[in-house]
């Protein structure tokens, strides 16, 4: 499903990420923890084709290495459903809009299709009582369980998040925690990078640690028994 | 799905409606100028047009042509270039007389030297200088034929002021072009600049360039349209208004009001074509 295979990052002389080698498969949930600037970030954004590796090949899915064209990149970021910290919600549409907007992006246009699909999201995540709230009505919770609700709504092979409890007091990180559980355990792939090690716990995935653009700790497949950092990383 | 980016470019369009405002009033003042020129050009054209059509060329016939051989020759040039009208010797004489203002003064002259002639009424595609001469050289060549008269330094000034005036047109077409061009390539930028982050979350979501670009463009055109259409009431008021002073103002014709609204589109759906495709790219969707 996806694949990093000795994957390096440089942004002009800062080393992001060295040699980092890993895969995960469908239905499965790694979870990265790392403190800030360890390049937890850089591999979402590499997953994404946001940014290219400076060596190394990224396979997602179907999508193999090197740099897509416009075109490519987006079908690959359809089959993907991506949660951010700072949630990235249209601030100027509602919650029912932000969401129908995944929808019309993938291509289902009618309202007869946009609108089952938005009302089931917004009752995966408990927010029908405002899918009419603009943005800036609802708590950062309800922000993120929004967002949320935008990533499942085409019902994604993988479920991407960055930092998805960053801006969340504790009892509304917890019910975003278990929103991902929930959505993983239907069948999702589930992609976490985090600085709170217990997301990691209560997400119950793989958890492979970054330190500095390096994997220091954790299992590089799922069929791989636990090794030491070097050998994880390659 | 038209509706939903039909929605979109309204919300475009209410949330800047500054730099939307700032476009049409720019785009209109360009095109009202624009208009004018070919107002001006349309009716100075119709002018022309009317004393072009007023243009006829005059042959002199050889005085031994008989009746028979005259006859001929008015079913051939009729043929070939147009409608014909025979003057009589006695008739020039008359008309001559007349134009004189006193017949008498020619009573002392014995013999009528005016030779008789026909009066070619030309065809309207042979009404231009280049055919014309050919056409009076082909008529010289008949035996019946004297003299091939047509003004021909007069023709070549009305065809030349003709020209100038759809040549001015031209120029200022494609000035005013590049100025809807520039204006609106650079409204679509600043527009799409701030909504950076919304561009931005839409293409993080996968949506492809079209998906993100065609309410931009639909506001562009929509832009372009209004801007066509005030343009176009206030060269209409301005004609209504001197209508009265000026004999024969007339305003633009259906048809060429729609050309000028389609070319404003048109050049919107460029620039905003140009516009996105770069920056698109700069904002990182």
């Amino acid at each position: 499903m996806i694949t990093f295979d000795h994957v390096t990052k440089r942004y002009g002389e800062r080393l992001a990420l060295e040699d980092v080698s890993w895969h995960m498969d469908e239905g499965e949930a790694v979870v990265f923890v790392g403190a800030n600037g360890s390049g937890k970030t850089s591999i979402l954004r590499l997953v994404t084709h946001e940014i290219q590796p400076s060596s190394g090949v990224v396979t997602v899915g179907t999508f193999q290495g090197g740099r897509l064209g416009r075109g490519p990149r987006a079908l690959l970021r359809r089959t993907l459903g991506i949660v951010y910290e700072d949630f990235r919600l249209l601030d100027d549409r509602s919650v029912f809009e932000n969401i129908a907007l995944a929808v019309r992006i993938a291509g289902r246009t009618t309202d007869a299709e946009v609108h089952p699909r938005v009302q089931y999201a917004l009752e995966e995540v408990g927010l029908q009582s405002q899918e009419r709230a603009l943005p800036h009505e609802l708590s950062a919770g309800e922000k993120q369980r929004a967002a949320i609700a935008r990533a499942i709504v085409n019902r994604p092979a993988v479920i991407l998040a960055d930092e998805p409890t960053g801006a969340l007091e504790d009892r509304s990180a917890a019910e975003v925690v278990a929103l991902l559980r929930r959505v993983h355990q239907e069948g999702a792939a589930l992609l976490v990078v985090t600085t709170r090690p217990e997301v990691a716990t209560a997400l119950q995935g793989r958890t492979l640690r970054l330190h500095e653009g390096r994997v220091i700790a954790g299992t590089a497949t799922a069929t791989a028994a636990a090794v030491p950092a070097t050998a994880v990383t390659g | 799905m038209i509706g939903f980016y039909l929605r979109e470019a309204s919300r475009s369009f209410r949330h800047h409606r500054g730099l939307a405002y700032t476009a049409i009033f720019s785009l209109t003042a360009a095109l009202t100028l624009c208009g004018l020129l070919l107002l001006l050009t349309h009716n100075a054209r119709m002018a022309l047009r009317l004393i072009g059509d007023r243009r006829e060329m005059v042959i002199y016939l050889k005085d031994d042509v008989t009746d028979s051989a005259r006859d001929v020759l008015i079913g051939r040039l009729t043929d070939l270039y147009g409608s014909v009208t025979y003057v009589s010797k006695e008739d020039a004489w008359r008309d001559f007389g007349r134009q004189l203002g006193d017949p008498s003064l020619l009573e002392a002259v014995q013999d009528n030297p005016l030779p008789a002639s026909l009066r070619v009424k030309l065809k309207p595609e042979l009404l231009n200088t280049e055919a014309m001469e050919v056409t009076a050289r082909q008529i010289s060549q008949f035996t019946e034929v004297e003299d091939v008269r047509y003004g021909q330094e007069w023709v070549r000034r009305l065809d030349e002021m003709g020209n100038s005036l759809v040549r001015g047109t031209i120029a200022v077409g494609i000035t005013v072009a590049l100025a809807i061009i520039f204006i609106l390539y650079n409204t679509i930028r600043l527009t799409v600049l701030a909504r950076r982050p919304h561009v931005q979350i839409m293409s993080r979501l996968g949506a492809s360039d079209r998906f993100i670009a065609t309410p931009f463009v639909l506001e562009a055109m929509f832009e372009a349209a209004l801007s066509a259409f005030l343009s176009l009431a206030l060269i209409f008021g301005l004609q209504q208004a001197l209508a009265s002073r000026v004999v024969g103002l007339v305003f633009l014709s259906p048809a060429t009001a729609l050309g000028f609204v389609a070319a404003a589109i048109a050049c919107a759906w460029l620039a905003s074509m140009l516009a996105l495709s770069r920056v698109l790219r700069a904002v990182g969707a």
